[in-house]
């Protein structure tokens, strides 16, 4: 028997539990988003029949999609740069021997601990008009109605929310990734005179560089998938203002909730959506980044 | 050099300047949340910063209202489950993808990646269905099964194990180690910082786990924290502050886990394994 | 060694690429493409075309003549439901469950979305049943309020559907669609039930097409919140409250101007509260239809009406009380609290709101904490929802019971039975002095402890006296419409952009166009 067919057994065997599932709930159910996206289907989900596979062109260019990609796009510009630069600016500031700096990272890992629920009901309870703190000291604006419910406000009230929340883990790894970089490029950076800013831009962010790549993956599928900060804080609201594309598949107040077949094209077209990002990502990144080996 | 220790004394007061008004700032909402947990209903639109009276009432009551004992009860259960299946699940399929040689080995990798960016709400609806028909609704089978294998576990695992020097495995086989034996006795204690990181991982995302576990019970014997809080969110007129006393006993758990296990989290991914 | 010129030159790039690539994906996307349709009118069938709306030309300020409606006349005969044989639908045996109790309890899973004291309160009545009688055992489930207990309705199949569910008002056509249901009308002939006691106009609410498909059971219906103690620091007479939408206005100023509370009237724009359920309620007060083919009532409805004449004036008339009123816009209040946490605001606090009466019992608990400083529970007075000309009368809110079929002919006669329980006069007594509910038998507020309840304490009274002073008009049935839920969503964005100032006429056009079309969308689904 050939080497290429000698392991078959063994594959076979160490596959099978990842593949099952894998098959069962996420393949599965992608095939059978895909097939549903091209039907409507009555309220229970039942009684399906064709519309037609341009319905997931005309569902794509229809305005609530538009404006749905609109909300999510700019939620993730929003969201991951600002936490990337944070993550990496809190990361160099406690990556210190200094005496105490054990608190001051757990302090900053601290965000880890807060789920989706937890932040987003915390942010709510700073921003409500009436009873949070921020609303009072930010004043002029953030009364009446208050951040969250001004649509001019509310994607940013929601952005700074998520940033909070995702700011441990970016934290977290942005360190281990300091701590990987050999202490000899900063001592030769410094034999050459490298000053504290130019060690950073010269060697720090290069070498970060497969993190910050995974970071930023990390950062991106999140804001591209975050559903629970606009349940909870939002509702999608005002006036659509928030309302993300998960929103627009699950939210209460979506004006698709009981259309299965209209669901099911907008959660796929979210999926061909994330693809070509994170081939762009991939393409774009691959070229530049420093790998260190 | 009296003005370089001067100054580097300066810059070291400058930085845990630095470090104390960030950590205040991080901590500000942490801090106000506390405060108003601790606070009676009453009290909690007076001196938000301050906590002027303090109960452990407000916590009880979301205790017993959001049913968050048994909600942890759940949340600990399903996440350790998830945790370890996840941890093995990884190894295995990131062996085969590393060791083993087989047709189709690239594409079936390809199909694993391609399950990374298959967004969690597009399955939903689907998912329920399955879960439906298997009779698992109101299960810890549903919570968990789903999430037992992940495509996330298997890709870091694999990188690691691509780190391996090639040589390891020929001698292995040399001295008569098969592929159990080497996964078990060379590959996982190399691998094992990449496996802590990715076991913590693997928790906090089922613990923080929050649609599914809101569509698939319609038992709130069933929530799990996160859907316990949920509920706690509904109207509380004359309680605003039961939520906030909920998310602190959802997060204080999470927290020392996190107090605990932060050294490993960062070794691990230290350990290469976000290294491309 | 220095740092190697390669990684100078690569520096920060990957951060740079991640944005750009985020930027140039969505830019790429967004600028390809808008085709300005809605969502709703996608794929390859041809869909019903949305009937265009008359446009709305009223002139602000113009009043408009309760009871005339705004239908234009039909170019063809009209449509009309015929009344449904009730044998065409699942029967009731209520004998099945005398056989089937011989061997022990039946087993009635009920599924509600009664949250907090209310839920406690129901779970109190549940226990009493249990505990009275060794024929039906009934176990409650709390699914999370009324959103998630449709969803999980409808996700469901048969075998892991409850045997009884509370539904709001709003879904009684998604129900029907469902064909899921025993008609509790079934359970009524076959016991000769005498439904005598229980409110017609409730009753009615959940009959369409001939057939009495649910049994209401919590009924409530908005009423005005307003702080007594403001009223009197501003020379106001605390127990003449305002009754239309001018004399709120006026309130609203004289508070203001007083300087006794920074705000009049906190309005919202949440679909289930000011935005869409107020919305019909207005409507239906000033005795319009909410939607074509009376309400949906004498034939399925094909679009909404609320863009007509009385709607625009009335928008306008509430924007009027935010804008030069003395009023404050709130925003969506998600949680159903942000107005009454404004009446507590301990900066810029508002004295007034209108809200669901279902939350009296809770506010005023929530007021006798001491949460408003120097307010007590007596400073808070209820009084029937302003409404534009002060036109009494309200549509029937709240629940019903919907037992539903397939899952054994013994569940279904024993969840009747506990429905029968539920709306008993003596229950219904214990339920409306405990939330504010109004009870929907008529033989309740006669009975301890709502006797007590509503001699000492009127407040609890306003919203039954609502009910009682509904005049007997069609249009003071509710719309019946499969997505009356999602309308209610349009109706409070374009509520939402009125309030912020928008032109009313636009909005409400905008609104009902969109809610045509989930109108004509459902009706070609169902």
């Amino acid at each position: 028997m050939s080497r290429r067919w000698r392991d078959l057994p063994f594959a076979v065997a160490f596959l099978a539990p990842s593949l099952l599932i894998l098959s069962a709930f996420v393949l599965y159910p992608l095939g059978r988003a895909v097939w549903l996206g091209h039907q409507r289907c009555d309220a229970t989900g039942a009684n399906c029949r064709s519309n037609g596979w341009d319905q997931y062109v005309d569902v794509f260019r229809s305005e609530e999609f538009q404006q749905a990609l609109g909300v999510t796009v700019r939620f993730a510009l929003l969201t991951v740069p600002v936490g990337l630069a944070l993550g990496i600016a809190l990361a160099v500031l406690a990556d210190k021997h200094l005496r105490g700096i054990g608190f001051f990272r757990t302090v900053f890992s601290s965000t880890v601990a807060t789920s989706v629920a937890v932040a987003s009901l915390m942010w709510f309870f700073l921003l409500n008009p009436s009873v949070g703190v921020l609303a009072d000291w930010i004043g002029g604006v953030a009364k009446n109605p208050g951040l969250l419910r001004d649509e001019d406000t509310a994607l940013w009230a929601v952005a700074v929310s998520s940033i909070w929340a995702n700011l441990g883990f970016t934290f977290i790894v942005v360190t281990a990734g300091l701590q990987s970089i050999p202490a000899e490029l900063y001592e030769s950076a410094r034999v050459d005179g490298a000053g504290g800013w130019t060690r950073f831009s010269n060697v720090t962010l290069p070498m970060l560089g497969p993190t910050l790549l995974f970071a930023g993956v990390v950062l991106t599928s999140r804001a591209f998938q975050a559903y629970g900060e606009f349940d909870l804080l939002t509702g999608g609201g005002p006036n659509g203002s928030t309302t993300s594309l998960t929103y627009l598949v699950y939210g209460n107040n979506s004006i698709i909730k009981n259309n299965v077949g209209l669901q099911a094209a907008v959660a796929v077209l979210l999926f061909v959506v994330l693809i070509l990002l994170s081939a762009l990502q991939i393409r774009g990144v691959e070229r530049r980044v420093h790998y260190g080996n | 050099m009296a003005t370089s220790a001067a100054s580097r004394r300066w810059r070291t007061a400058g930085r845990y300047a630095l470090l104390v008004a960030v950590a205040v700032v991080v901590l500000f909402p942490i801090w106000v949340m506390l405060v108003g947990a601790f606070k009676p209903g009453n009290k909690v639109l007076q001196d938000p910063l301050l906590p002027t009276s303090v109960t452990l009432d407000t916590l009880r009551d979301a205790w017993r209202d959001g049913k968050l004992g048994r909600a942890l009860v759940n949340s600990t259960i399903v996440a350790l489950i998830v945790t370890v299946a996840q941890v093995v699940t990884s190894v295995l399929s990131a062996y085969a993808f590393a060791f083993l040689r087989f047709p189709g080995r690239t594409l079936l990798f390809a199909l694993f990646l391609a399950t990374l960016l298959v967004p969690f709400e597009a399955t939903v609806v689907v998912n329920r269905e399955t879960v439906q028909d298997l009779g698992w609704l109101n299960s810890f089978q549903g919570l968990a099964v789903p999430f037992l294998a992940t495509a996330f576990g298997t890709f870091l695992v694999r990188q690691v194990f691509l780190t391996l020097p090639k040589d390891l495995r020929e001698a292995a086989r040399m001295d008569g180690l098969g592929h159990l034996g080497f996964l078990r006795e060379v590959a996982v204690p190399l691998a094992r910082p990449t496996l802590g990181a990715l076991a913590l991982f693997g928790f906090l995302a089922s613990w923080n786990q929050y649609l599914w576990p809101t569509v698939i019970s319609t038992d709130d014997d069933w929530n799990t924290v996160q859907s316990g809080l949920r509920t706690l969110s509904q109207a509380q007129i004359d309680r605003p502050n039961l939520v906030i006393a909920g998310t602190v006993i959802v997060a204080l758990p999470i927290f020392v886990v996190l107090l605990v296990f932060q050294r490993q989290l960062v070794r691990g991914l230290t350990a290469g394994a976000v290294k491309g | 060694m220095s740092v190697p010129p390669h990684m100078q030159r690569r520096r920060r790039r990957p951060v740079v690429a991640v944005v750009a690539v985020v930027a140039a994906a969505g830019c790429v996307l967004l600028a390809a493409c808008g085709s300005g349709r809605s969502i709703l009118e996608a794929g390859n069938e041809p869909r019903p075309t949305t009937p265009t709306t008359t446009p709305a030309t009223t002139v602000p300020g113009q009043t408009t003549v309760p009871g005339q409606t705004t239908v234009p006349a039909p170019t063809t005969a009209p449509p009309t439901t015929l009344p449904r044989p009730i044998d065409s639908l699942p029967p009731c045996d209520m004998a099945a469950l005398d056989t089937a109790a011989a061997d022990g309890p039946v087993e009635v899973l009920f599924w509600h979305g009664m949250a907090n004291e209310l839920g406690r309160e129901l779970e109190r009545i549940v226990g009493e049943f249990n505990a009275s009688q060794d024929r039906v055992e009934v176990r409650l489930e709390f699914q999370g309020g009324y959103e998630q207990t449709i969803d999980k309705y409808l996700q469901s199949d048969t075998d892991n559907r409850p045997d009884l569910v509370q539904m709001p008002e709003y879904t009684v056509q998604l129900m029907v669609d469902t064909q899921s249901n025993v008609p509790v009308q079934a359970c009524m002939e076959d016991i000769g039930y005498d439904a005598a006691d229980i409110l017609p106009s409730a009753l009615r609410a959940y009959a369409t097409e001939g057939i009495q498909w649910a049994m209401p059971f919590n009924l409530s219906n908005p009423v005005l919140y307003y702080n007594k103690q403001v009223f009197r620091d501003a020379g106001l007479d605390p127990e003449a409250p305002p009754r239309t939408l001018d004399e709120l206005a006026e309130a609203g100023r004289t508070i203001q101007s007083s300087g006794a509370a920074a705000y009049g009237i906190a309005l919202d724009s949440a679909p289930d509260g000011g935005g869409g359920w107020f919305l019909e309620q207005w409507l239906a007060k000033e005795g319009e239809f909410y939607s074509d083919n009376d309400n949906g009532r004498a034939a399925p409805s094909t679009r909404v009406l609320f863009d007509g004449p009385t709607g625009v004036s009335l928008l306008t008339a509430l924007r009027d009380v935010v804008v030069n009123g003395g009023g404050v816009y709130v925003g969506e209040n998600p949680g159903g609290t942000d107005t009454f946490l404004k009446l507590a605001d301990a900066s810029a606090p508002a004295s007034m709101t209108i809200a669901t009466s279902a939350a009296l019992g809770a506010v005023l608990q929530f007021v006798e904490g001491g949460i408003i400083p120097g307010i007590g529970v007596d400073d808070i007075g209820i009084a029937p929802m302003p409404s534009p000309t002060g036109a009494p009368g309200t549509l029937v809110g709240g629940a019903s019971l919907w037992i539903t079929a397939g899952r054994g002919d013994a569940e279904a006669a024993a969840a009747f039975e506990f429905v029968q329980y539920l709306v008993s006069a003596e229950v219904q007594s214990q339920w409306a002095a405990a939330t504010g509910y109004v009870p929907v038998n008529t033989a309740a507020p006669g009975l301890e402890p709502l006797l007590g309840v509503y001699a000492t304490d009127p407040r609890f009274r306003v919203a039954y006296d609502q009910v009682a002073e509904t005049p007997d008009l069609p249009t003071s049935d509710g719309p019946v419409l499969g997505p009356l839920r999602e309308v209610r969503v349009t109706a409070a964005g374009a509520m939402a952009q009125i309030l912020n100032g928008a032109d009313p006429a636009t909005a409400l056009a905008d609104a009902a166009s969109l809610a045509n079309a989930l109108i004509a969308d459902y009706n070609a689904r169902r």
